[in-house]
Formats: structure tokens, sequence, C-alpha cells
């Protein structure tokens, strides 16, 4: 291969505080537009900036996962610029002194771990969010998210491949996830990314003219959008047909292609100078050690814990670990039902294939995590079967009832009465004569059927296992 | 205290109510929320009794002064109101006090909260009073001084004793105060002469540093979410433009120009960060172990431009200053951070 | 060089011929009068940002409703189903 792609990324992640940086509005994902909004975040003036200090400790937290030097006293800066979805005019961010710099992440590749280095971490907060009404022809603005108080991580160019790029992205988000820092919800927009991309020939040292696609927001486009961009880039230095430019490009998923934004240059400067209403922010080393002390187990030791503590396979505990959302609901039904390897089945086997059923992933599922320990209680319990009991947990998704009262109220409890079932299983053998033949006549198999039919004609509750034995038992006498 | 009725200057925030900075730009815009200011003053003794016009935004022009006098000091002047609260970054209302009977108080910066104050440059903004004398100026800052948990640039101190201390106050007066201007003033007291480090670069820091930041925090003003909007355009940039040209008057338009060319890429180190490094300089150099409060007069020239030097102090350094006339002549005195008690001590000898 | 249409622009104002002879005047003397600076020696001199010596001024992540969506639309120029309207950015 005669070149090479040289890729460098700005991740952007909406830190997990219950307010946005600068005023007190709620930073909640999916209120009603401009429910979430203040004069403040509205732009109004007279609205001094105060500055949240949830986001500070988050984006300290931030540093510390990535390996990163954390600057003894940051402060924050203005960023001008015209936009709709800029409430003020100007964004509050770090550009003399961010919160951190020079930190690093190590990825697994084929060719093994690689470190990506970091340029720096800066705090900012999110801009609105633009709505386009092809009825009424116009824009909508809708400041819900504006302020939101953002870090932004600004890799050094270390990428060559777009695998590189999504293991680096899933490292990330499994570290700013399980350090409680964001949400990290590509789909929802808490993380975002900006790909910076050039090509040059192997053996240069001097980059290549470099474009950036912005504002991707899912793994499967950035693959695609690299795998086009660094194509094009190619295919420009090969047969010099197109010139390539230093510019701001976006991805159309429809066509996977990338187009120019046309920016124009001199719209660029955007006059950075120091924020004056922000005092500046002193972070020693015992506000810094209370925050590393304060920070909940990362995915890694939990890994370790779940296989050599608590016995899970490895297969298991990379699943439970492989998601921030998926070891809470772990934790939290293991609390309550106190067996790891029935909770993990339970949670990978059933909870994940009904929550594909209704397209949720790892992170969007949320279930009452003390409901589907009492359902694995019902189960144990041989109150009622395992197939009921995936039934129940179905309802406690959809409609969050209550397990135990759900079984009592209808009557779902497994047949304890052992005549019940005695006369159901010989009716049941004098119907299906068919199969009871087949099973004399060597097919072993045959029997499912009939504990089927038992099952039926028992409303589904009766125990599989005790109906299987009670059916051997029968036919072999027969 | 029943007679004290305070006007707020159009800056101001009040619930329910327009609120313009003199700008066409805002000519409709309606404060959903009261400024702190306001809402301590409606827990006082003091009743808000109006508000008044003041320049667009509170820039003055550069050229030409004019002879009517603004809004605050007028009703103050007349009678109309017992005090009024304003936002003097450029000294025009410091000068015009003097010259219409008022005195005028410039707090220490970080001393009043500016929640609810539209801003202009935000690391000089400070809401002062316009008032007939400085007992009553200085009655009335006692009720809005103070921490504000709304405004992140303050002092801790939640209130502040502004009661005169000593009688034995020294007085520097910089050398390039022609002596005569203020020599009834300054024969009450113990004097000495001082050099004030940069002084000729000091309408130049201040004008650099202010029109930068105003220029950013006026560029809110977008016909997007609030106030004037141009009611034909073709397209948002077209909008953003005949919005901001049709609402900003010509002082304004200057400024913001100004500011954004002091904060371009190529102009922010020889201008932005030059005056910032220059203000530090003009801070540190101020000796008040030797004195307590500096001395000048309220006006040099007929140019404002010019007169800027004198109302750069206390506005760069945050320092707590008043004006007043004394004997003919406008006074400014200048004290040491959050030493406005000695302000009012040489008011009280001065006076006596 | 950049003229000072370049920084109108950039401030989002258009300037009306008027407007550009007095305010290039005005510009020109405000720029000369600047030239002092460059002889201050400003060599190892931190910039002042502001001139209060504090630091860590926060606030705590709790939220507060201040003011409903309603009255914070009053004063929109032009608004639609609970958004700021704006011509079409795309």
């Amino acid at each position: 291969m005669k070149y090479e792609t040289v890729i460098g990324l700005e991740v952007h992640v909406e830190m997990a505080t219950k307010t946005k940086l600068f005023c007190a509005c709620s930073a909640q994902f999916g209120a009603a537009a401009n429910e979430n909004v203040c004069p403040a975040c509205a732009g109004m003036p007279g609205m001094p900036a105060v500055t949240n200090k949830k986001a500070v400790e988050f984006a300290i937290a931030a540093a510390l996962v990535t390996n990163s030097n954390i600057t003894p006293t940051m402060s924050f800066d203005k960023k001008n610029y015209f936009y709709p979805d800029l409430p003020t005019g100007y964004q509050i961010t770090q550009l003399f002194a961010p919160i951190c710099r020079d930190g690093w992440v190590e990825i697994e590749t084929a060719e093994g771990a690689k470190k990506i280095t970091l340029k720096q971490i800066h705090i900012e907060e999110d801009a609105g969010k633009l709505v386009h009404d092809n009825r009424i022809g116009a824009s909508l603005v809708d400041f819900n998210r504006a302020s939101v108080p953002l870090v932004e991580i600004v890799s050094n160019p270390d990428f060559r491949t777009a695998e590189e790029v999504v293991a680096y992205l899933e490292e990330l988000r499994l570290l700013l996830s399980f350090a409680g820092i964001s949400d990290c919800k590509m789909q929802e927009g808490s993380m975002r990314c900006d790909v910076n991309i050039s090509v040059r020939k192997i053996g240069d040292t001097k980059l290549g003219v470099r474009t950036e696609i912005k504002n991707m927001n899912s793994l499967k486009a950035i693959s695609a959008a690299i795998a086009y961009e660094s194509q094009r880039h190619m295919d420009a230095l090969e047969t010099g047909e197109e010139t390539l430019v230093q510019e701001t490009r976006r991805w159309d998923d429809a066509v996977g292609e990338t187009l120019s934004m046309r920016e124009k240059e001199a719209a660029a400067d955007y006059r950075y100078f120091p924020n004056p209403e922000i005092m500046p922010v002193e972070i020693d080393a015992d506000w810094i050690e209370v925050v590393r002390q304060g920070l909940p187990e990362p995915a890694q030791d939990k890994f370790v814990r779940l296989t050599q503590e608590l016995g899970l396979s490895e297969y298991d505990s990379s699943i439970i670990t492989g998601s921030k959302n998926l070891s809470d609901i772990f934790d939290g039904a293991l609390k309550h039902f106190g067996r790891p390897k029935e909770v993990a089945n339970w949670i990978i086997v059933e909870l994940l294939s009904i929550a594909k059923g209704d397209n949720k992933g790892e992170g969007d599922i949320e279930i009452d995590c003390e409901k589907l320990a009492k359902v694995m209680q019902l189960v144990d319990d041989k109150i009622i079967n395992r197939a009921m009991g995936k039934k129940l947990l179905g309802l406690v998704w959809k409609e969050g009832i209550d397990p135990a009262k759900y079984v009592e109220e209808n009557q779902l409890g497994m047949v304890s009465d052992t005549s019940l079932i005695d006369s159901t299983i010989q009716t049941v053998l004098a119907e299906q004569t068919k199969s009871v033949n087949e099973y004399k006549d060597g097919n072993k198999k045959a029997i499912n059927f009939l504990v089927g039919q038992v099952m039926k004609k028992l409303a589904g509750k009766g125990d599989p296992n005790m109906v299987n034995g009670l059916l051997v038992k029968y036919l072999e006498d027969m | 205290m029943d007679h004290y009725t305070v006007f707020l200057e159009d800056s101001i925030m009040q619930k329910d109510t327009l609120v313009t900075a003199g700008s066409k730009m805002l000519e409709n815009f309606v404060s959903p929320f009261d400024a702190t200011v306001v809402k301590r003053l409606s827990e006082s003794q003091f009743s808000l009794a109006g508000r008044v016009i003041m320049d667009e935004f509170g820039i003055p022009s550069l050229i030409f002064e004019g002879n009517e006098p603004l809004g605050a000091v007028k009703a103050v002047a007349d009678g109309t109101a017992s005090h009024a609260l304003c936002n003097d970054l450029f000294g025009k209302y410091r000068k015009q006090a003097t010259e219409n009977g008022c005195c005028y108080i410039h707090p220490t910066y970080g001393t009043v909260s500016r929640f609810g104050l539209i801003p202009l440059a935000s690391s000089m903004d400070q809401i002062g009073v316009v008032c007939k004398n400085l007992h009553d100026g200085f009655a009335l800052l006692s009720q809005i001084a103070g921490k504000d948990p709304r405004d992140g640039a303050m002092f801790p101190e939640e209130s502040y004793n502004y009661a005169p201390t000593s009688k034995n106050i020294r007085i520097g007066i910089p050398k390039f105060v022609n002596i005569e201007t203020i020599e009834n003033f300054a024969k009450n007291f113990q004097t000495i002469d001082i050099e004030l480090a940069h002084f000729e670069a000091y309408k130049q820091v201040m004008y650099i540093l202010s029109c930068a930041e105003i220029s950013n925090n006026i560029s809110r003003y977008d016909g997007v979410k609030f106030g004037h909007r141009a009611t034909s355009f073709r397209g948002l940039d077209d909008l953003y433009i005949k919005t901001r040209s049709e609402g900003f008057g010509a002082d304004v338009k200057l400024t913001a120009i100004m500011g954004t060319m002091m904060l371009s890429q190529k102009q922010y180190a020889p201008y932005y960060e030059k005056a910032m490094k220059i203000r530090r300089l003009i801070k540190e150099s101020l000796k008040f172990d030797t004195y307590d409060i500096i001395a000048m007069p309220c006006k040099i020239s007929d140019d404002p431009y010019e007169n800027l030097a004198l109302y750069a102090l206390p506005t760069l350094a945050g320092l707590p200053a008043v004006s007043f006339a004394h004997k003919g002549c406008g006074i400014q005195l200048i004290a040491n951070t959050k030493c406005e008690s000695a302000l009012l001590s040489a008011w009280e000898v001065c006076m006596a | 060089m950049m003229r000072i249409e370049d920084y109108a622009d950039m401030a989002k104002i258009a300037l009306t011929e008027d407007e550009k002879k007095s305010f290039s005047a005005q510009v020109n003397i405000l720029t000369e009068s600047f030239d002092i600076l460059k002889s201050i020696d400003t060599e190892s001199v931190k910039a002042l940002v502001t001139v209060l010596d504090i630091k860590n001024v926060f606030r705590d992540d709790v939220a507060a409703k201040t003011v409903p969506r309603e009255t914070l639309l009053a004063n929109a120029p032009e608004q639609y189903g609970g958004y700021f309207q704006v011509p079409k950015t795309l």
C-alpha cells in the first residue's frame, strides 16, 4: 500500500450533571422544546455565568481516567461566532488554560495494544438544537441543550485506521461511562465526534491536506465516512483530478458521501479572549484526590472481579462490563437476588432479547432491578417456570408490573396438585397416540411434543422438568 | 427616610417592565426578571420611583458630549429622584454629576451584584449611585452591596460598613494635575505628589479593553430571541446584518467594530493582550501604603476621549471612587479596594 | 490588510457610505493613539483578566426552574410551536 491515512479526533461528551454549566436549568435530555431554558441560556443580557461545581469535578474525573496532566489553575474563555443555536453569540470554552493536557488512552488493535495520545481536554458549553421544518420553510431553535456541560477530548493524529478509531471511541465510552461522567449515548448526541483526516505517502513525515468531518454520531457512520474520505483523498493524490482543500465537511448517511460545508475561511476568526466574569479554578492535589477516591469501579477492574470473585465466565463478564448500564442493572439485581451467574444469565439471555425486540441497545435498557430480581426469585422458588418468568419480565419491561402481585392475581403459580398433573398426562397420552407410538418406536424426541401438550392443558403453569420426568415414567411403563 | 426615591438607568432589569438600555435593539424587550439591586431595594426603605433614559447601552460619543445631562443626573439634579443607579463605565456620569450639583459613587468592583445589569464590559461593569450628598449615597449603597450567589465575580463579604473612619487622610496628587484646579480642595489635607505609571496610556487601555468586551457582550442582539428584528431580510446572514445595522446607533456600531478588530487574530496580541498587560502594570504600580486617596479633577479637556484618562483608573483597577463639586471644581477621589470609608471621610473633611 | 468593512462584516454590521467615512476617520485617530502602547515594556508581564483575586466560585448542581416557557418566548420576534423561529439554515 502506497498511502496511509492519518486521523485525529475531537470527541464531545455531555457530562451527566443535573443542571447546565452556567445556570440552574435542568440538563435532562428529552424535555419539550425550550422547556429547560431560562433567561441566561436564552442569551438574555444581565445573567452572569456561575460555574457548576459538579461539571468541574466530572472533568477532573475525565482527566484522571485518561491519564492527563491537570492544569493547576484553569480558566474559561469566550469564543465568538454568530449562529442561531448559540444564544449569546459566544461560546464559553477553554483555550488558554484547559482543564488538562497530554493524556493517553490505550486501545487493542490487530497488532496489539496501542497508546492514543491526547492533546488536551477542555470544558465547554453545548449549543442548542436546530430543527428544520420544511412545511413552514424555516429553522426552529430549541435551547434545551444550550449550555449543557461538555468535555471535548482532543486527540493527536495518532489513528491510522477506522478500526482504531472505533476501538478508541468504545474505550472512551467505557472509561467515561464507568466513571459516571456521561452516559455516552451516541444516538442521543451525548457523545459526538469530529474526525480530522488526511492522507500521505507512507514514509512522509509531513501531513497531507486535512479535512474535518463534523458532528458524527454513530460508529457505523464514522467508519463509513473515514473509508469514503480517505479514498477521496487518495484518488485526488493519485489522479490529480480534484484539488484537496482544508475544509469542513459533513457526512450524508443516506448518500454515503462527505459534502463540503463551504464555510468562508474569513469567518473562522473566533476572536477568543479570556472570560473576565468567571473566576479561575484552582485544582489542588487534595481536590484531585477526593475525586479520585470517589471514582466508581472501572470496567476492567469489574471484569476481573466478576470472573475471579463471582465466578462468571469471561464471556458473560465481558458483556456485563461492556456497558455501564448493564453493569448497573447487574449490580442492582444482584443486591436482591444473590446468585451472580443466574443474574448474568437472565440479563444476557432474557433481558437483552426483550430489549432487542424493542430496538433498544444495552445503553437504553431501563428496568426496575428489584422487579427483575423478583422474577428470578419466583422461578428459583419454583413458584413459576422459566417460560412464565420470561413472560413476566416482558410485562415488567412493558408495563412495569409487580411480578409477585401479578402472579398471585392471575393465578400463574405452577400447578402443585400432582393428581391434576397425573390426570392431564393420561389425557394427553390417550389423545396423542401418534406421538406415543413414535416414542415407542425409538424417536425419543417425540416426548417434547407431549410435554408441550401437557403444558398447554396446564395453561403454561406446569413445571416442564417435572412433566417431562413423569411422561418418561408413564411411557416406559406402557 | 420616606423621601428617598430611587430611579434606575434603563440598563437595570425590572420584572415585567420595558428595559431598553436606550437602544432600538431592545425597544420592545420586557424583562422576565428583577435585577438583584432591584430586589434588594424593594426590601429596603428606598422606593423605586421610575426609570431614566441613557446613552445607547451606556456608550457615549467619543467626539461630542452634548449639553443635555444624562437622565440619571437630571432626575437627581432637579429633585425628581433622591438617587439614581447606573453603570458608569466611561465616566460621563462622574463628570456630569459634579457639573449638576450631584455626587457619584463608583463602588469597588465586585461589591454590588451585576445580576440583572445589561452588561457592557464585564471586567469593569459596576453599578454606581448618583446622589445629592455622599451620606445619602452610601446609605443606599449599604442596602444593595454585598455578595450575591448569582454573580460569580464578587467579593465574599455579605455586607459593607461605609461609616467614615480616620480624618487623617493623606492625599496623593498625580503629577499631570494642574494643582490650581484642585487647590481649594487639597489645602484641607496632607498631600504628596505622586506619579501614576503609564498615565499616558490610560485612555487607550481603557478604550481597547472596553470596546472589545462590549463587542462580545452585544453579540447576543441578533434578532433571534428577543428585541428588534429587521422586517425584511433574505436568509439568516441578512437577518443578522439588517437587524444589527438597524438596531444599533452609530456609537455602538463603532464600538462593536473597534472591539471586533481588537479581538481579531492579528490584533489580539499587539492591542488586546498588550492592553491587559498594561492594565496589570497600572494596577500594581499604585502605592496605597504611601497615600490613602488619589485626587484629580473631573475634566481636563473638552474632548471626551481625553477625559477618559481621568475615569479609567477606578474602572481599570476596580477601585472605589467618588466625584463631587467642591467650590466650583469637579473633584474625583479614588481609594484602595473596599476603602470607601476613606472617601466618605475625605468628603466630610472638605465639606465641613 | 483588513479594512474597516471586514471587521464590520465579522460583527454582522453593514455600513453606509457615510458611516464608512466617519468611522474610518475615527478608527484612524484611535489606532494612531494606540501607538503609545508599543513604548511600554510588557515583557514577562502577565495579562490582567479581572481585578478580582478570587478563585473557585461555584454553584451546586441543583436544578431550578426560573421562568415559564411562555414568558421566555414572549420576547421572541418570531416563534412556532414552542421554538424560536429563524430563516432556514440548511
